[in-house]
């Protein structure tokens, strides 16, 4: 490369400005599960305990784990919706492969099924060109189908397999553990790694990225595999909490997901998004969750109140891309 | 003109953003049956300006005079209650729908809750003989051209009663005889006493067009009068607030390897039959008329565009375009004229987007190091004078026009590319930001011994830029110019 002589002597006053300091885009979020920390604390005597925050932590650390890829997903601008039934089939295979043939070839079977799941998205979206939102549609639909096959619409008990699930390594569920290395790995790919960076700049113009060189259907479709295979692991972790394969398991999983991750300050529209942002999502979907039970409020209002959770996440998101439209 | 009556005039009009003027007491008067052109570098205010005759912006002070009455702006319900309509350079339509029905978009006449097809086509048949233009009513608009599309936006400002238009640089996107057309249907409307504010880019298209030309710079009017035998220099000197240093051909060189050979190449399509060289340290200039293949064949060299027939080599081995992820691997990158779709990440930084190509090479074990990128912002930033206030984590939406392609240009710098194609480099980009363009090209191209080749339609580019210039022609090189042959005239005589 040629050596470049300084053009003029200009330019470098900018360095003398001072750096407009920013308010993070994490703080709302942080703000939002502090109040409902507090709140839950005052209304509920069995809220603010260890055991209690494990057990959140565990029943959010199954989505977060579907969460991580996803959020790859949702900033290179697609979308899994398949994940819920994904997990459900896997949970399913897992309990059939384990109770006759051992945990091994389980997990290799749940493996192998999350691959060929993600090159089937990854193909269909990236090679077909079918929208990822029609395409996992699609599977959300016949996985599920699938889960029900496999078990003849019968849950399916599983014998011997709930370390994966319950095994509490320093003191800590597993599953937290496997969500918490996974969102650190998550994290680092994203901000630091090539292909994290042209996650994002597929997100944010897929047309550019094509002319600036970047391989813009082979991230696609690692990316598909990999929210595959994090399905596959979650329902497999699942099903080893619940010592049993219910095809029903898995059921608005992708609902959960979704509202964690734009929640936490990805955008549909793609381009936009951070790991830490999408686990503070969840812990705000948990710790809802959560409380709520504790209150002793009815299921079918837990129900309403993820979906309505959706929608205030996306008009967030929608009133946001309208402020940075207008500010000039 | 005889009795010229006034349809509105704006007087001494500013216009503030968070306590920083944008425009420092302007007027401007439209007449019945006149066209005034407005012009001035990006940022003059030209946009504002007529933004406020729109209503969509409400002025900081000044009056509005209409009538009688005077006022201190106007709401978007009154600009349309006064026949003020909008044409941007940008479509409005939609694209699926028929002529007819786009004509009338959204204000479809019923009869009884339904649409009453008859009459609908026949005001539309209506507006269109108005206008002397022959597009058939049941056309898909999706399917017409760009100048008819636009030439049936003014039809439906028409159908809504305009008295005002106003046209933000309609001309960008058109063609010559499109350009010429729209030129005719002006002339019609004006005919009929309608008032149009013209805003162009283009210095010759004011006196085919206009009756009077204001001159807008820094939020004030500098200039004002009859567009009649007004002459470029007059203009050009008003837009920049000094005169423009002439048209002088830089020093031409060219290293002694040859980087970019195509032999005989085709798309069966646009282009046919094209043969040319490109050496190293050279800037070669394919000059044409929009739509006359210029962009075509770069398209293609770079891989974005099927090949017919005919043959590529770089360095003497064969180049085969697969796609444009392969050209940049093979050191070959590409400057799209559509910055928006084919260029910007606009929400990610200036560093990230200058870097972007270079990913590859800046990588450890796939790590892409901040810091180096920060590094080679900066090298590029001083380099090519990019103003980017807030630093390398500035998003890049938020500079001007001509330092986002500073920093598209540095971004093949940074990748050390052997060819680079450039498409319009100075499209969208303002008079002082172009020369600086010009004069990083060809530092660039000689210092590092890169081989530049540009499909342009402006002939002043060439002139600037090219150490040789092509003439392209309805797909085929009518000609060659080197040294000081690149002359305006000539390439002009060459390209009709």
């Amino acid at each position: 490369m040629v050596k470049l002589k300084a053009g003029s002597t200009a330019q470098g006053s900018e360095e003398g400005t001072k750096k407009r300091r920013k308010i993070p885009d994490s703080a709302p979020l942080v703000g939002v599960l502090l109040f409902m920390m507090v709140l839950f604390s005052v209304t509920s005597e069995y809220f603010f305990q260890v055991d209690n925050f494990k057990n959140v932590l565990a029943n959010a650390a199954v989505t977060g784990i579907v969460c991580i890829p996803s959020t790859f997903l949702i900033i290179s601008g697609q979308i899994d919706l398949s994940v819920g039934s994904a997990a459900a089939v896997s949970g399913m295979l897992l309990a059939q492969v384990v109770n006759h043939h051992g945990v091994a070839l389980g997990l290799l079977s749940v493996l192998i099924f999350g691959l060929i799941l993600g090159c089937f998205n990854g193909f269909i979206v990236t090679v077909i060109g079918v929208n990822a939102l029609i395409t996992t549609l699609g599977g959300l639909g016949f996985l599920y189908g699938v889960a029900l096959l496999i078990g003849n619409g019968q849950t399916l008990g599983m014998k011997n397999f709930d370390w994966l699930g319950t095994a509490q390594p320093i003191d800590i569920p597993l599953p937290i553990l496997i969500f918490a290395v996974l969102a650190i790995i998550g994290s680092i790919t994203l901000r630091y790694t090539k292909f994290g960076r042209s996650i994002y700049a597929i997100g944010s113009n897929p047309n550019a990225a094509r002319v600036v060189g970047i391989r813009s259907n082979r991230v696609m479709f690692m990316t598909f595999i990999l929210s595959s295979v994090a399905a596959a692991l979650a329902g497999a972790v699942l099903a080893s909490q619940l010592s049993s394969g219910d095809p029903n398991s898995g059921l608005g999983l992708e609902l959960q997901v979704v509202t964690a991750i734009v929640l936490g300050g990805a955008s549909l529209a793609g381009g936009r998004g951070t790991i830490l942002g999408t686990v503070l999502g969840l812990l705000i979907v948990g710790v809802l969750n959560n409380g709520l039970i504790l209150m002793d409020v009815p299921t079918f209002w837990q129900r309403i109140a993820q979906g309505l959770m959706l929608i205030v996440a996306v008009s967030f998101d929608s009133i946001r891309a309208k402020l940075n439209n207008t500010r000039s | 003109m005889s009795n010229i009556t006034e349809l509105i005039r704006l007087e001494g009009i500013k216009k503030s953003y968070n306590s920083v003027e944008v425009l420092h007491g302007v007027d401007l008067t439209v007449n019945a049956g006149e066209v005034i052109a407005l012009l001035g570098e990006n940022g003059a205010g030209k946009s504002t300006l007529v933004k406020i005759l729109a209503g969509d912006i409400f002025p900081t002070e000044g009056v509005i005079k209409i009538d009688n009455s005077e006022l201190a702006g106007l709401d978007v319900y009154q600009a349309r209650q006064l026949g003020i309509r909008m044409i941007f350079q940008e479509l409005n339509d939609a694209p699926t729908l028929t002529v007819a029905e786009n004509i009338f978009l959204g204000q479809w006449p019923t009869s009884g809750g339904r649409v009453a097809w008859k009459e609908l086509k026949k005001k539309a048949q209506e507006v269109l003989d108005r206008l002397e233009v022959d597009i058939p009513l049941d056309a898909i608009a999706g399917s017409l051209r760009v100048g008819e599309r636009q030439l049936l936006e003014i039809a439906r400002a028409l159908i809504q009663n305009a008295k005002i238009l106003v046209l933000d640089e309609p001309t960008a996107a058109l063609s010559n005889i499109e350009v010429e057309r729209l030129f005719k249907v002006m002339d019609q409307l004006r005919a009929q006493g309608v008032g149009m504010v013209y805003i162009t880019h283009r210095l010759d298209e004011v006196t085919r067009v206009a009756d009077r030309v204001q001159v807008l710079r820094d939020g004030n009017s500098v200039f004002l009068d009859s567009a009649k035998g007004v002459d470029r220099d007059t203009l050009v000197t008003a837009m920049l607030g000094h005169a423009a240093t002439g048209n002088v051909r830089p020093e031409v060189s060219r290293g002694a390897t040859l980087a970019l050979e195509v032999k005989n190449l085709s798309d069966g399509q646009v282009f046919n039959d094209i043969s040319f060289n490109v050496n190293e340290g050279e800037v070669v200039c394919l000059f044409g008329k929009i739509g006359s293949g210029t962009s075509e064949i770069l398209e293609s060299i770079f891989g974005l565009r099927p090949i017919l027939s005919g043959e590529i080599d770089i360095y003497g081995e064969r180049f085969t375009p697969k796609s444009p992820q392969d050209s940049v691997m093979q050191k070959i990158g590409y400057l799209p004229a559509d910055r928006q779709r084919l260029g910007l990440f606009a929400i990610r930084s200036v560093a990230e987007n200058l870097s972007v190509s270079s990913w590859g090479r800046m990588a450890k074990f796939g790590f892409v190091k901040k810091a180096d990128e920060e590094k080679a912002f900066a090298t590029w930033q001083e380099a090519l004078h990019i103003s980017a206030r807030r630093g390398p984590s500035q998003e890049i939406a938020t500079l001007s026009g001509g330092n986002q392609q500073k920093v598209l240009l540095g971004r093949w710098f940074e990748a050390q590319v052997n060819v680079l194609l450039l498409v319009e480099p100075t499209r969208g980009v303002d008079v002082g930001a172009r020369r600086d363009i010009y004069d990083i090209i060809r530092k660039q191209a000689k210092e590092s011994n890169m081989a530049v080749l540009v499909a342009t339609s402006d002939y002043e580019e060439v002139v600037l830029l090219a150490d040789r210039a092509l003439v392209v022609s309805r797909g085929a090189i009518s000609a060659e110019f080197t040294d000081d042959l690149v002359q305006a005239n000539k390439l002009i005589a060459a390209s009709s």
